[in-house]
């Protein structure tokens, strides 16, 4: 059985909780919504990137292509 | 191990494995909740013992996300490597976050133990220097507008860091220190009431297993943010 009668020391205990979970709740929160927002962006990104399909069969790689990609560790996905 | 270096096969990797460990870790927090309020109030410290069950898992916690961020440091620096570099920043903000909260939860516990809510000894100084050098690494890095220039600036920190580890772990037996020695995990000399163990095992075990799915979803994230720089800065120069 569940004991939740923390006297005399209920004044400690609880904040203890109460603050490890709003804390650990944030962290995943955040985590989550930093999670999402970079992920659809990079989609937006990809998906804006991507030749029309017609454009695939004439495209020519660029000799002249940026080089900042070289720097990217990132996947496409 | 090493193949998972590249950003791609570690986004393979860890796409199935991410969910799996966020599951994981809400079912041994439920798990070990519920056991940390069953369990009955120890003889000498009353319920304060259950303060014990958030305290040392953020404790250790803590002490581990800086190992992670110290060794990814290590091979950000020597081998310039970029994930290791994702990784190290990736492990700040949680290992911040759980060391403050082991210094939060044990000045709560040490009021009614100690008749104190903080004293200078070398296990809580320790730990409030391993705080501090959490937040020096974050805002080192954010303080300096050119990325790679302040990953590295940051990645020395957090190697220099590494040094208060063994201090933190060792400093209960160094010196004289209101806190008490290691009486967890120290085989053959457990000071913890059997009962206690399973509460304390399984909180334990899902803080660690939360700060992996933490860190994992942040690695990714970062790979994530650095594509999208990267895609936009391509943009940018072909307009």
């Amino acid at each position: 059985m569940l004991d939740l009668d923390m006297t005399p020391y209920a004044a400690f205990v609880w904040p203890a909780w109460g603050v490890s979970a709003l804390v650990l709740a944030a962290l995943i929160v955040r985590a989550v919504i930093a999670s999402r927002k970079w992920k659809r962006e990079l989609e937006r990104l990809e998906a804006e990137d991507a030749p029309p399909p017609q454009a695939t069969l004439d495209a020519a790689p660029r000799a002249d292509g940026p080089q900042v990609v070289r720097s990217t560790i990132g996947p496409k996905e | 191990m090493f193949g998972l270096s590249n950003p791609q096969r570690f986004m393979a990797f860890t796409g199935p494995l991410t969910p799996v460990l966020w599951a994981v870790a809400a079912v041994l927090l439920a798990v070990g909740t519920w056991l940390s309020f069953s369990v009955p109030a120890d003889y000498q410290q009353g319920d304060t013992v259950r303060i014990m069950f958030v305290h040392v898992p953020a404790a250790v916690w803590g002490l581990g996300a800086y190992s992670a961020l110290g060794v990814s440091s290590f091979f950000a620096l020597v081998f310039r490597h970029a994930l290791a570099d994702a990784a190290a920043r990736a492990a700040a903000l949680p290992g911040a976050a759980f060391t403050a909260l082991a210094l939060f939860t044990g000045s709560l516990w040490g009021q009614p133990m100690w008749g104190t809510w903080w004293v200078w000894d070398a296990r809580l100084t320790s730990v409030l220097v391993l705080f501090l050098f959490y937040l020096g690494y974050m805002a080192l890095r954010a303080s300096i507008d050119d990325e790679q220039k302040g990953a590295r600036a940051a990645a020395v920190l957090g190697l220099v860091g590494l040094i208060n580890l063994p201090i933190v772990k060792f400093s209960v037996d160094w010196w004289n220190t209101l806190h008490q020695p290691a009486s967890f995990l120290t085989p053959g000399s457990s000071g913890l009431d059997p009962v206690y163990l399973p509460p304390f095992l399984t909180m334990l075990a899902a803080y660690g297993v939360l700060f992996a799915a933490l860190w994992l979803t942040a690695i990714r994230t970062e790979i994530r943010r650095r594509r999208v720089l990267t895609l936009r800065a391509r943009k940018a120069l072909e307009a």
